[in-house]
């Protein structure tokens, strides 16, 4: 039976993270975690294409202590079982580190046909960890897929790449990653969330997997991270009737040179 | 032998590159080397001020299956930094090379620069929301977005080495039926004049107003991602924000757009920011220069008709 793995990250929910106007320094401490939406698309493809030749899949992360909340809700999403990979290192992690980590996972697991992971994550968008698999199991990455099709032991897959699409076609074992376009995730129903908690997880350490600290260190070093503040006029016409707030704008708007 | 190395599938965007190359290549005292695969554009990167230009020859049509070659001279001649455009293909090209040459991978930077002898990049993070600066280590792979720089200039008198170099290409992967995507208006990225529609748009039929608008001011019509993607009333390549488009025209302006953070990211570059909804607490009127607090069914005929009268 063909083997499907799903790959997520457990982010934070940007929505949730507010900037400090002082120092611009992000605060955290309220922000909720989510599955990254694009990673929701991986798990539902897994899913629908399981449903249609019949694979078995499961769903693999690699986050700190906090993504065990995550697993049920990948699982309440379809996959039969889940992989966790609960190391801190996750807290640093670059794409680099990430990589280094899930294609140790998949090593172990051992079993992989094709391994589905979102272009991107919400948080860093880095648009990297999926290829970067590929390399670094010596197997085909087919990136930016809007389309997918498996046949007999190889996927068609048609890629969307600025101005044109082409379909790339590889055998397995072989890493896609999708475009958010791909599917509509699901929601999950009360069911598939209670059943969710009885599927099985498999959780490891970074170093159940034979990684060690270069391959968990982050290359390049972070000077700082803060918030992104557009200076803008913030002029606003809110008072008056609609074409008194239309005069004003008009006004501004020629004034500017726009017009 | 270090150097400042530039990379792209697309000449036009690997001269870009070589823009901001050129003066960090003379910061740092190296020179500047651009890699190419195609043979007949090798003089051009000469022109525009490479010191040496590796023609990597394989017997691929497909760009993507260059990681491999790229990464092997690049693990043989260890630039300081290798600098790849940021197009999809690009993107899947630099993440291989950088697991192959176990090195970090800076996606998208916007600015790059030397500062007490590093290379420190910036690039986006959390939808928009934060810019995150980096320091380069060990052989730095980043990727800069197509038009972040202007095209350099020429100078047919200069000199540099052309080198071939015979490249092992991936052949895991077989690629064909090439289509390019049929585009049913102009190039967002490269409009003017953008009226952009969002969610406070009530149903498809008052699209209407946005394109009388949009003719009004001569500007293309670009929209949220939720309009092209869960309604389809507008094609996908016209989503502006962080997956979708990133515009810089003359004046924005949207039309019930409440503007997310993945929105915004889309349209910082833009020299004016318009923003036209009922919410007065939506996050774009904090991002806009100038805003209008009211019902676009009202506000939006009355500024056609009195743009089309300015004009």
């Amino acid at each position: 039976m063909l083997n499907i793995i799903a790959c997520y990250k457990w982010v934070l929910d940007e929505q949730d993270i507010k900037i400090n106007p002082g120092n611009l320094a992000l605060d955290t401490s309220r922000a909720k975690r989510k599955i990254s939406e694009y990673d929701r698309n991986a798990i539902e493809e897994a899913v629908i294409q399981a449903g249609e030749c019949g694979a078995t899949v499961a769903s693999l992360t690699f986050g700190d202590s906090t993504a065990k909340q995550s697993l049920k809700d990948a699982l309440s999403r379809g996959p039969e079982k889940a992989y966790w990979v609960n190391d801190n290192a996750a807290q640093t992690a670059d794409g680099f580190v990430t990589a280094n980590v899930l294609a140790a996972a998949l090593r172990k697991i051992d079993k992989y046909d094709i391994i589905l992971c979102g272009e991107g994550s919400a948080d860093s968008y880095g648009q990297q960890v999926g290829p970067r698999i590929g390399a670094l199991l010596g197997i085909p990455a087919i990136t930016f897929v809007s389309e997918l099709k498996i046949e007999g032991t190889k996927v068609i897959a048609t890629r969307k790449i600025g101005d044109c699409t082409e379909v790339a076609t590889a055998e397995f074992p072989v890493v896609v990653t999708l475009l958010p376009e791909i599917n509509k995730p699901r929601i999950p129903s009360l069911k598939q969330v209670l059943g969710a908690a009885k599927k099985p997880v498999t959780e490891w350490k970074a170093s159940d997997l034979g990684l060690g600290a270069e391959d968990l260190s982050p290359v390049n070093k972070i000077k700082e991270i803060k918030g992104f503040v557009m200076s803008r006029k913030n002029v606003l016409y809110k008072e008056g009737t609609p074409a008194e707030k239309v005069a004003g704008l008009v006004a501004s708007l020629t004034k500017e040179g726009v017009l | 032998m270090a150097g400042i190395w530039i990379y792209s599938e697309d000449t036009v965007v690997a001269q870009q590159l070589m823009t901001m190359g050129r003066p960090l290549a003379d910061q740092l005292g190296q020179p500047l080397c651009v890699m190419t695969i195609y043979e007949q554009d090798a003089p051009e990167f000469v022109a525009a001020g490479a010191n040496k230009v590796f023609v990597l020859k394989g017997n691929s049509a497909w760009p993507e299956s260059y990681a491999p070659a790229v990464a092997a001279l690049a693990a043989k001649e260890s630039p300081t930094a290798l600098f790849i455009g940021a197009t999809l293909r690009g993107k899947d090209l630099a993440a291989k090379v950088a697991a192959r040459l176990k090195t970090g991978l800076v996606t998208d930077a916007f600015a790059i620069r030397f500062e007490n002898g590093e290379i420190e990049t910036d690039r986006v993070m959390y939808g928009g929301l934060a810019i995150c600066t980096e320091i380069l280590q060990g052989i730095g792979v980043v990727t800069i977005p197509p038009r972040t720089f202007e095209m350099p200039n020429k100078d047919t008198s200069l000199t540099g080495d052309i080198v071939l170099v015979d490249a092992g290409v991936d052949s895991t992967m077989v690629v064909g039926n090439v289509c390019p995507i049929v585009r049913l208006g102009a190039d967002i990225t490269k409009a003017e004049r953008l009226v952009c529609v969002g969610r406070g748009l009530g149903k498809q039929e008052d699209m209407k107003l946005a394109q009388e608008l949009a003719a009004g001011l001569g500007a293309e019509i670009g929209c949220t991602r939720s309009i092209a993607e869960d309604y389809h009333w507008l094609p996908n390549e016209t989503y502006i924000g962080l997956s979708g488009q990133k515009v810089k025209p003359v004046l924005y302006l949207s039309i019930g757009v409440s503007g997310q953070v993945q929105h915004v990211a889309g349209i910082r570059d833009s020299k004016i920011i318009v923003a036209i909804d009922s919410n007065e607490n939506a996050p774009i009127f904090a991002a806009a220069d100038y805003g209008i607090v009211g019902d676009l069914y009202q506000i939006v005929p009355l500024l056609t008709e009195a743009v089309k009268n300015q004009r």
